[in-house]
This record gives structure tokens, C-alpha cells and sequence, in this order.
């Protein structure tokens, strides 16, 4: 036996990360470990490769109970991992980055290095020259370097995290092949994925986690798909989040034929006002690229955007803006406020011209605004001086979706809500977004939480590798979208993105 | 960087040599009194200070950090040096107290920005204003005089036909070269500047190493405050306004990247080169001082532009 984790816990401040995370991996074993998004899966693993320190519970290696402190404890005794971003110095070449950090001797003999690599990918008959830079390498050719640099440090388990959500289907194949050598050679292999489909013929145990524990264990041969996916999902919704009927109106969002290389292919869709339309997927799906064209920040090669019945050209989010359309993005921080300003600033920042007068903001006129949003949404501040910044999660949310309110938007974006706030908030924001359907704007919904999806949206759109592989009417099943969003059979143009470069 | 590959030069990596080739020919037909001796040794001169400076900031750089105080790093090493040299201690003692001077001021810009995890811009512009203030407190504002007639061969001196700041800048090249190339501290230089997270998981020492590198590039500004000393011979406390822009323009002329993680030093010397031609190829053209300032910005914006179309484009 390799590893045994026993109530791992983890915390971020008040989010519990990880309450019961059990999992035991043994030699020539490559083990599966699958959950839905935020299930807490890439944070045990990360605990695992000493990147975080786990908060309560046994951590056993080799019969031996350990604690990392750093990545670099985890590789000492024999555990690596294939990071789904690659950790590379991309200036840097194949060879220097496979023994980077572990150089001998204070003079650097590069012909030997060089010599060195090249060995290591001869005898594993990699499709990589030990000479390239890293950063001419595709997604797949960087994996290859992880893998390469966790062999060479003579590591006995090698843990992959989701490594072939950016790959293409021949590169996939070629990590497997790579995976079943590993497991050949008495490796232990730590598996994250969510496309089980292409992994029942490597995959030898599955462990699967749901809400931060561990709910099932077994060899991979005695579970069916369809009892998979209920140890996935398999938790009661709860009847947080109501919406009030509303007949919906005129098709205001209309998407018709609408290709974004490099993920997105043919999507067509309709959303009416006074409806919410969720999209339900899979990270890397597409639906924040979706949100993204519609938005008018990435170029849309083929199709058409029709607000209202009209053709629109969004080649900007300020196109995009003038025509009605708003988005509440999902890193709220980064890209939805002004977090150094004032509560004030953001909400009127997308409709200063509504507020100024031959050019001069009408400061009376702007704070009227702000003070009238901060009580209609029931935005919790000090005063409208407040840093958008030292608000809460939820609270910030309101203050993104009042500067977009000010502006008039009819159509609104939402990617990922939800993300990072609490329970009651959550219920805050969803209530916003039950007003605004019912005073008939058009909203398109992207998250990642099924259960509140299920219960919000008024239908529900599933993507998967940049297609719409189908639409559910409310009262759908979790096991229905996760089917559709992970399990789809004609899947033609799997995850072609990242296959270039 | 690229590690030296055959076949590994392409045409634009070229094209900041050939254009310091064309500019010398260029010089040398357009003006009789270029290509004299005396002219370019002149320019040799000249241009060491900022060469010399320009090699530890290359190192600096390519680690993914900047250094806006070596002007005011240069006088305090400068200052300290001939100092040194007014109380009657030996040439040899002179110079190293000016190295290590510098060196003490790049250890603490290295510090500042590792520990207090500031960035280098915002601290070394810091440190800018707190070693020029420093330096003139010491020195009450005045120049040191008092220095061994002697001196004066560091900066104006003639080895095997050359002078002898050349012998210096070819000697430091070399040492910095080899640094960056060979050595464990060079490689990890450009690991941390081309993704220090990276090198943070790799189990790299990123705080020492960035330290090192500030450290070493103190030490060469040191040195050049030296030469510059002893071409005016005095120490000036008001020495080398300015020069940490010429030193960072050389750096980046010669395809250092300001985000790290590539530079070389052959670049920077060529850099260097090109800036000193242009103001002394300017001089004896009769252009104005003036335009000069603007000709030299505009090589520098598009040196850059020309360098960033070739790394798009791979």
C-alpha cells in the first residue's frame, strides 16, 4: 500500500473545503477519483502533493504517518503531480525544466542534462525533444515534461489532475498509454477526471467524493455508470431558492448558428423575457466562452446574436452594452467591480452618461442612484463611500448586477452567481434575479451547483466540448444533466481546443 | 533564452547585431572622423558605465525584477570608493570598498522586494530617492577631490593598444555570461523570471537566488561607479541621474523581456553599443543634443515593437 487518507479536513476561512476525504492507493494501481465540481477533489490532491496542509485527520505513506510542508517534501519522498495548468518555466528547455530545482552542483553542465533527458524520453518513447523550449509545446507535449520530471525524480506515485480536459482525443489516447506503463512498472497513479467514459479501460478502483467526503469505494469492474453518477450528485435539494411563475414574453436573446474558435460549435438558443435559462456543463465546457461572445469579448466566426429580433454586431463589451446585454462575470473580483472604489463608482460606472451633464458627472444625481440600488437590493455597506471591495461576496454580486441596472440592461449573463458565497446571500442573489425575470429581462445562467440550477432555471441547456448536447424542462433529474454534460455519446468534436499550438 | 541549438539562429534574432553592423559602417562612410581611434575609444569609454551597469541589470531582469536605483546606487559606490581613497588606502581597496558598497545596496533591494513581497519597481524607486539622499548626506553635497593621480588609469588608462575600461566590460561579460549560462544561479535566474511559481514547486530557493541576483547587480553598478569616478576623477555625489533608464533601454534593445525570463548578454553589450553610436555618431553629424534624446527613444520603442512581432510570430 502506497497512501492512506483517513478524515482529511480542510478549511478556507469559513468554507469547508474538505470535512471526511478517505482514500487508499495501492502499487500498479491507477485509481480513479471522481466528483462534481467543487466536490473537493483537486483540494486532496493538492494536500496529497504538499501544496496544502490539511487541516485534521491521518495521513499515512508507506505505513508511515507523514506532514508536508512544501510540494518539495511530497517529491522527496515519491509523490508528483501533473498540474492541469502546467507548472513550466516556458523559457526554459524540455530538458532543463524535467530536472529543474534538482541541478547538483553549482556550475550547470548543459550537454549533460540535455544527455540525461534525452535518455529518459528514448526509454518512454515520448514524442519530445529534449532540446525544445517549453513554451513551443502544445498543452499535451507540457504534460509530457510533468511526467517526465515526476519519473525522473523517481517518484512512486504520479497523481494526474483532470490532465485531459485541454487535450485532443490522439493525445488523450497517448497519456492513457502512458498511464498503463506507469501502472506497468508498479506505479501508483492518482486519477482526476470527469470523462469517465474513456476511462473504464485503465481505470482500476474509483473512489468518489461529494461535499467535501468520501461516499464509495470500490474496483472500477462493479459500479455501472448510472450508480456513478448517483454517488455523484446523490444529495437532497434543498428548497432554498423559489421562483414566481411568470408567463414568459417575446424571445428577447436569440443565438442562431453561433461558432467562437476555438471551442464553440454551432450553439442556437432562445431566451424569452421574464426567463431564466440555465447552462449546465462541465468545467470547460464552453458556457463561460459562451457568455464571453455573447458579451461581445471574444470574436464570433459564423452565426448571428439577435436582441429583440435584431442583428447585432458585438464586437465589444461596449457594443455589447449598448445593446442591452450585461454580465455578471464569474471572477467577480478580477473583472466585475472596481473592488479599490467606492461602492458609489461601480454602480455607476457602465451609465455615467445618464449621471453627466456637457460632460461632468452630476455627483448629486449618482450618489441619488447609488443610494436608491443600495435599498432595492438590499446591498449590506456602511455607506455608499464603502470599498466595493471589503463587501461581502453576495453583497459585491448586488453591486455588479446594480451598475449593470443603471445601465438598463435587458439581458443579463450570469457565470457562476453563486460562486464563493454563502447560503444566505446565495438566496439574496437569486431573488434578484427572480425580480429581474419578473420585470422581464432575459437571463442566461451559467453554474456549476446543479441542484440550485435545477431549481432556479426555468429550463436548462447542457454543453459539453463547446456543443449543446441538449435542453431539459424544469423538473429535470441531476442524473439527467450530469448524462448529458459528461457522458454523451456522439461526441465527434471532442475537446479539439488546445490540440494546436 | 534559447539554449544554443543548430539552426537555432534565425534572421531577427540577428537583427539587433546587424543593425549595430550597419550603423557602424553607416558612421564610418558618413563621417571621416568616426573610425579613429580616438573617436572609438571614446565611445568605448562612454559607453562602459552603462555596459558594465547594463550587465548586472540583464541579470536582474531576466529573474523577473527591475532595478530603478542603480544611477543612485553608482554615486553611493563611487563616493564610498574614493573616499577610501582620500584616507590613503591602496587603488585596489578603493575599488572593491566601491563594489561592495554597491553590493550592499543591491542585497537590500533584493531583501525588500523578497521579504516584504513589494514590487521591485515600487522598491527600488524606494531606494532610488534613499540612496541619492544617503549619498549626499555622507558627502554634505560635495565632490571628493583628494584622489591619487594614479587613479585615473581605471578609466582612462591604455592596455595592449585598447583602453582599459574594455579589458573590464569584456572581462565582466564573460564573468556574466558564464553566470547566466553555467552556473545553478543563472538557470534559476531565468526559471523565476519565466514562471516563479514554477520554480517555487520545483523546490527552487527563489528568495536567495533573486537576493544574489540584486546582489550581483549592485556589485557591477559599484564597480562602474568607479570608473565613472575616475574618469571625472572625483567623486561625484550627484553621479549617474538617469543612467538606470539608459541601463534597462540597452537591456531591452537587446531582447530582454521587462516580464522576465529572457536576456543575454551578448543583447545587452549590442544595446549598449547601439545607444553609444547613436549619441556619438549624432555628436559628429552635428545633430542636436535635443533630437538625439528623441532619436534614442525612438530606437528604443522600436527595437521593442520589432522584438515582440518576432516572439508573437513563434
Amino acid at each position: 500500500m502506497l497512501l492512506r487518507l483517513k478524515g482529511i479536513e480542510k478549511r478556507f476561512g469559513g468554507l469547508t473545503a474538505l470535512r471526511n476525504g478517505n482514500l487508499t492507493v495501492n502499487a500498479g494501481e491507477v485509481h480513479l477519483l471522481m466528483g462534481e465540481n467543487g466536490a473537493g477533489k483537486s483540494t486532496l490532491m493538492k494536500i496529497v502533493a504538499g501544496l496544502l496542509q490539511p487541516d485534521g485527520g491521518t495521513f499515512e505513506w508507506k505505513g508511515q504517518p507523514v506532514a508536508f510542508s512544501r510540494p518539495a517534501d511530497a517529491a522527496a519522498l515519491g509523490i508528483a503531480m501533473v498540474h492541469q495548468e502546467s507548472l513550466l518555466a516556458p523559457h526554459l528547455s524540455v530538458a532543463e525544466n524535467i530536472f529543474l530545482g534538482r541541478e547538483q552542483s553549482f556550475w550547470v553542465k548543459r550537454r549533460e542534462v540535455v544527455a540525461r533527458a534525452a535518455k529518459l524520453i528514448e526509454e518512454h518513447r515520448f514524442p519530445l525533444n529534449a532540446e525544445w523550449r517549453v513554451d513551443r509545446l502544445s498543452p499535451a507535449g507540457k504534460q509530457l515534461v510533468e511526467i517526465c520530471r515526476a519519473i525522473s525524480q523517481g517518484s512512486s506515485l504520479l497523481i494526474f489532475d483532470e490532465p485531459t480536459s485541454s487535450l485532443s482525443d490522439a493525445e488523450t489516447a497517448e497519456v492513457f498509454k502512458i498511464v498503463r506503463t506507469l501502472k506497468a512498472r508498479g506505479m501508483g497513479v492518482i486519477y482526476i477526471t470527469h470523462r469517465l467514459d474513456e476511462l473504464r479501460s485503465v481505470g482500476d478502483q474509483v473512489t468518489v467524493l461529494r461535499d467535501g467526503a468520501t461516499v464509495h469505494t470500490s474496483p472500477m469492474a462493479e459500479l455501472t455508470t448510472d450508480q456513478l453518477i448517483r454517488h455523484m450528485v446523490g444529495r437532497e435539494l434543498s428548497a432554498l431558492y423559489a421562483r414566481t411563475p411568470v408567463a414568459p414574453g417575446e424571445v428577447v436573446l436569440s443565438i442562431d448558428q453561433l461558432c467562437v474558435p476555438p471551442l464553440l460549435k454551432k450553439i442556437s438558443l432562445n431566451v424569452r423575457a421574464g426567463e431564466i435559462v440555465g447552462l449546465a456543463g462541465l468545467v470547460g465546457a464552453g458556457r463561460t466562452e459562451l457568455c464571453r461572445a455573447i458579451f461581445g469579448v471574444d470574436r464570433c466566426a459564423s452565426g448571428r446574436i439577435l436582441i429583440n429580433g435584431k442583428e447585432q454586431r458585438l464586437r465589444s463589451p461596449q457594443d455589447a452594452a449598448a445593446a442591452g446585454i450585461a454580465l455578471i462575470p464569474e471572477d467577480r473580483q478580477r473583472t466585475g467591480l472596481a473592488t479599490a472604489r467606492p461602492i458609489g463608482e461601480n454602480t455607476n460606472l457602465a451609465s455615467l452618461d445618464k449621471v453627466s451633464r456637457y460632460g461632468l458627472v452630476d455627483q448629486a444625481a449618482a450618489d441619488r442612484v447609488t443610494t436608491d440600488f443600495i435599498a432595492r437590493l438590499r446591498i449590506r455597506a456602511e455607506s455608499p463611500q464603502q470599498r466595493a471591495g471589503r463587501l461581502s461576496g453576495g453583497n459585491q454580486q448586488k453591486v455588479v448586477i446594480a451598475k449593470w441596472l443603471a445601465r438598463g440592461a435587458r439581458v443579463f449573463l450570469f457565470d457562476e452567481p453563486t460562486r464563493g458565497i454563502d447560503v444566505g446571500a446565495k438566496a439574496e442573489v437569486f431573488e434578484v434575479m427572480d425580480e429581474l425575470a419578473r420585470q422581464g429581462a432575459a437571463i442566461l445562467m451559467v453554474s456549476s451547483e446543479l441542484p440550485e440550477l435545477l431549481q432556479i432555471a426555468d429550463r436548462i441547456l447542457v454543453m459539453r466540448a463547446g456543443v449543446l448536447t441538449g435542453e431539459l424542462a424544469r423538473g429535470a433529474t441531476q442524473e439527467q444533466v450530469m448524462r448529458l454534460a459528461a457522458f454523451h455519446d456522439a461526441r465527434p468534436e471532442a475537446a479539439q481546443a488546445g490540440s494546436a499550438a | 533564452m534559447k539554449p544554443k541549438l543548430p539552426g537555432g539562429l534565425n534572421l531577427q534574432r540577428l537583427l539587433p547585431f546587424a543593425s549595430l553592423i550597419v550603423l557602424f559602417a553607416g558612421l564610418s562612410i558618413a563621417t571621416p572622423n568616426f573610425l579613429t581611434e580616438t573617436n572609438l575609444s571614446s565611445v568605448i569609454r562612454q559607453t562602459a558605465v552603462i555596459n558594465i551597469m547594463a550587465l548586472g541589470m540583464t541579470m536582474i531582469i531576466i529573474a523577473g525584477g527591475i532595478d530603478l536605483s542603480v544611477g543612485s546606487i553608482l554615486a553611493f559606490g563611487g563616493l564610498m570608493g574614493t573616499m577610501a581613497l582620500e584616507k590613503g588606502q591602496p587603488i585596489v581597496v578603493g575599488v572593491a570598498v566601491g563594489i561592495v558598497a554597491g553590493m550592499f545596496w543591491g542585497f537590500i533591494n533584493g531583501l525588500l522586494t523578497t521579504r516584504l513581497k513589494i514590487n521591485p519597481f515600487i522598491v527600488t524607486l524606494g531606494t532610488l530617492g534613499i540612496v541619492r539622499g544617503i549619498t549626499l548626506i555622507v558627502s554634505n553635497g560635495l565632490p571628493v577631490h583628494n584622489i591619487p593621480q594614479s587613479f585615473s588609469y581605471l578609466g582612462e588608462g591604455i592596455l595592449g593598444g585598447v583602453p582599459f575600461v574594455l579589458w573590464i566590460l569584456l572581462v565582466c561579460a564573460g564573468a556574466v555570461h558564464v553566470l547566466l549560462e553555467h552556473t545553478k544561479l543563472g538557470r534559476y535566474a531565468f526559471a523565476i523570471g519565466s514562471n516563479p511559481d514554477a520554480a517555487y514547486y520545483a523546490g527552487i530557493p527563489v528568495a536567495f537566488h533573486t537576493i544574489s541576483v540584486y546582489a550581483i547587480g549592485g556589485a557591477l553598478t559599484g564597480l562602474a561607479g568607479m570608473i565613472e569616478a575616475s574618469r571625472l576623477m572625483t567623486g561625484q555625489p550627484t553621479a549617474g541621474q538617469g543612467y538606470e533608464l539608459q541601463a534597462i533601454a540597452a537591456v531591452v534593445i537587446g531582447g530582454g523581456s521587462l516580464r522576465g525570463g529572457e536576456g543575454t548578454v551578448v543583447g545587452t553589450l549590442i544595446g549598449a553599443f547601439i545607444m553609444g553610436l547613436l549619441s556619438n555618431g549624432s555628436d559628429l553629424l552635428g545633430i542636436s543634443p535635443y533630437l538625439q534624446q528623441a532619436i534614442i527613444g525612438a530606437v528604443i520603442i522600436l527595437a521593442v515593437t520589432v522584438d515582440e512581432l518576432r516572439k508573437r510570430r513563434t
